[in-house]
């Protein structure tokens, strides 16, 4: 029976939510073109996430070992995802659009000699292939696209299913990987990390997003304190990422992360394209700017008027008394 | 050392968009040079102004495109490519990485350097299909690079922070960007660059093999966006209108 595979990527032990949404999506595509839904764990220590896994409904969770598997390097985990593919054969592998995903896809396409399709909104498949749809041109345009062939690669966005938890049964298979030093002409140096406490933005339920109007130190802690009262995730326009202010893991858009939280609340944020590009898929946004023309304001759930540094307190404020009733 | 820019001409994203019976329409005339590739032409004249090299650009694109290799050239690379398509084609990136595999198969040179992505389709595959096909090691999403010897480093944004990698050579980088302000053309460079070689290859020319295969994905149609409903404004004394909408986003929206 052919099989339809998801990666599944995981960050400090813990499964990446977004890749929870691709499997739950191959799951319901596997019931409805009667095929198998597999997951694929490569990692340093994959057992955990295996046993996590199997209230998530794939009918085989494949595994492969290796200590490389500790940080994010493409020289290797191509070769594991090939090894993979080649022994599973399948008529797709999905992954979460994530950093890690998007580094190795056109590569492991490359190799397979398959057909990729990246950022996609939602997909399905065809009798000889995949067809969905995936946003263009800074997400003002949707295109209706379509790949053949076998397998066919693909990336989805995060927030484009829902998770769905499944009981099953599932059968885990560990996969031989080899991987000697001599194959790596990449050699990660070290990794720059933010705190690595705070929650993880293309995650998080409620997301805080600063703009060119938080101007200062005032500013900022104004959008801390935001933050914690909503146990949210901040990020940050490319004008502050670039300017310094926010690290450049935060910044949301075309070039940064994309977001789909609950709540997102764009504070001093004009919703330039680009920056809308990543975070128009939320369920209900908030906009703070003292400009009553900001194009953020045409795509606002509730848009407020006003200087951030005076609404902000007051909504905080009453935000608390809501957290504590 | 060496550099290899290979970039792209572009629909400029901010200008208006019709779609018309599901084929989009763009104004012909508002046509860039791919942000990202922009960047990596930056990167590469920063890093050989500082120790030497040359820059060659490298676009596929119809006779039209021309104007944007030239644009490369004014911000100060060396030499270009035009590898001459008729702009009928209907390829996809594995099909754009195969010509340019093919192109760079005899090459000799330290690094290639791509955008992550193109800023009409983000796609983001043609630079690490590239590299497979040429077989070089490569990295991703860099925001910084620094020649370091024989090697460069590369800085890359990843899924949690940034990772510092050690690149060999030779090498493909696809750059964001968040790397540089890449510079505007001066009067002087714009004279200058219609001096500067530039090699003009049919695709026909180049033998590069390609058949219907190697457009693995299509295009069937496009959409507009789905608009979101508008929402409503809330405008006057800030204390009042924080706490309403606090409250409306509790009572209303069940989200904090």
């Amino acid at each position: 029976m052919s099989t339809l595979l998801t990666y599944i990527s995981i960050n400090d032990g813990k499964i990446k939510r977004s890749s929870l949404e691709v499997l739950s999506r191959c799951n319901e595509l596997a019931e409805k073109h009667g095929l198998k839904s597999a997951a694929l764990i490569i990692d340093q220590d994959p057992a955990p996430a295996a046993e996590t896994l199997k209230t998530y409904g794939p009918s085989v969770i494949y595994t492969i070992k290796n200590p490389i598997f500790k940080n994010h390097l493409n020289t290797p985990l191509l070769k594991a995802l090939s090894t993979a593919v080649k022994q599973i054969d399948p008529r797709v592998v999905a992954f979460a659009s994530t950093e890690g995903s998007k580094d190795i896809l056109g590569a492991l396409a490359a190799n397979l000699s398959a057909a990729a399709l990246a950022d996609m909104s939602e997909f399905d498949l065809t009798d000889d292939g995949v067809k969905g749809k995936r946003p263009i041109m800074a997400s003002k345009i949707i295109s209706a696209v379509e790949a053949k062939g076998t397998p066919v690669v693909l990336t989805v966005r995060s927030g484009s299913y829902d998770v769905v938890e499944k009981q099953t049964d599932s059968s885990v298979e560990s996969i031989d990987f080899a991987f000697s030093e001599d194959e790596l002409k990449v050699t990660l140096k070290e990794i720059i990390s933010a705190s690595s406490d705070r929650i993880d933005l293309s995650e998080a339920e409620v997301v805080i997003a600063a703009g060119r109007g938080v101007k200062d130190e005032e500013g900022r802690k104004l959008i801390s304190e935001l933050a914690s009262v909503l146990n949210a995730g901040i990020g940050a326009s490319r004008a502050l990422t670039e300017g310094g202010a926010y690290d450049p893991s935060l910044q949301i858009g075309q070039t940064g992360k994309v977001v789909s939280p609950q709540l997102y609340i764009g504070v001093g944020i004009s919703g330039a394209i680009q920056h809308v590009a990543g975070m128009a898929n939320s369920k209900v946004i908030v906009a703070i700017n003292k400009d009553p023309d900001a194009p953020i304001f045409d795509i606002a759930d509730y848009g407020l008027v006003g200087d951030l540094y005076k609404v902000l307190p007051p909504f905080i404020e009453e935000l608390k008394k809501i957290k504590q009733n | 050392m060496k550099f290899y820019v290979c970039i792209k001409q572009v629909p400029d994203v901010n200008a208006p968009l019709q779609i018309k019976d599901g084929q989009l329409v763009q104004d012909a005339d508002r046509n860039i040079l791919n942000a990202y590739d922009a960047s990596s032409i930056e990167e590469a004249l920063v890093i050989t102004e500082a120790h030497g090299g040359e820059v060659e650009a490298v676009l596929i694109g119809p006779e039209k495109a021309k104007e944007t290799l030239r644009k490369a050239l004014a911000m100060g690379a060396d030499s270009g490519t035009h590898i001459v398509t008729s702009g009928d084609e209907n390829y996809d990136s594995f099909a754009y990485a195969k010509i340019l595999a093919t192109f760079f198969k005899d090459k000799e040179y330290g690094y290639i350097l791509c955008g992550k992505q193109s800023q009409d389709t983000d796609s983001g595959l043609t630079g690490s299909m590239l590299a497979e096909m040429l077989n070089l090691p490569y990295s991703t999403n860099a925001v910084g690079l620094e020649l370091q010897g024989d090697h460069i480093v590369v800085k890359r944004q990843g899924d949690t922070g940034q990772e510092m990698i050690e690149l060999a050579s030779p090498g493909l980088v696809t750059c964001s960007n968040d790397m540089n302000d890449p510079r505007i053309p001066s009067l002087k460079g714009i004279m200058q660059s219609k001096r500067k070689p530039v090699d003009t290859i049919a695709l026909s020319d180049l033998n590069a093999g390609i058949s219907e295969a190697d457009t693995k994905t299509n295009i069937l149609s496009f959409e507009e966006k789905p608009e979101r409903e508008p929402g409503k404004k809330y405008e006057g004394e800030p204390e009042e209108i924080a706490r309403q909408v606090a409250q409306l986003l509790d009572t209303e929206e069940n989200v904090i």
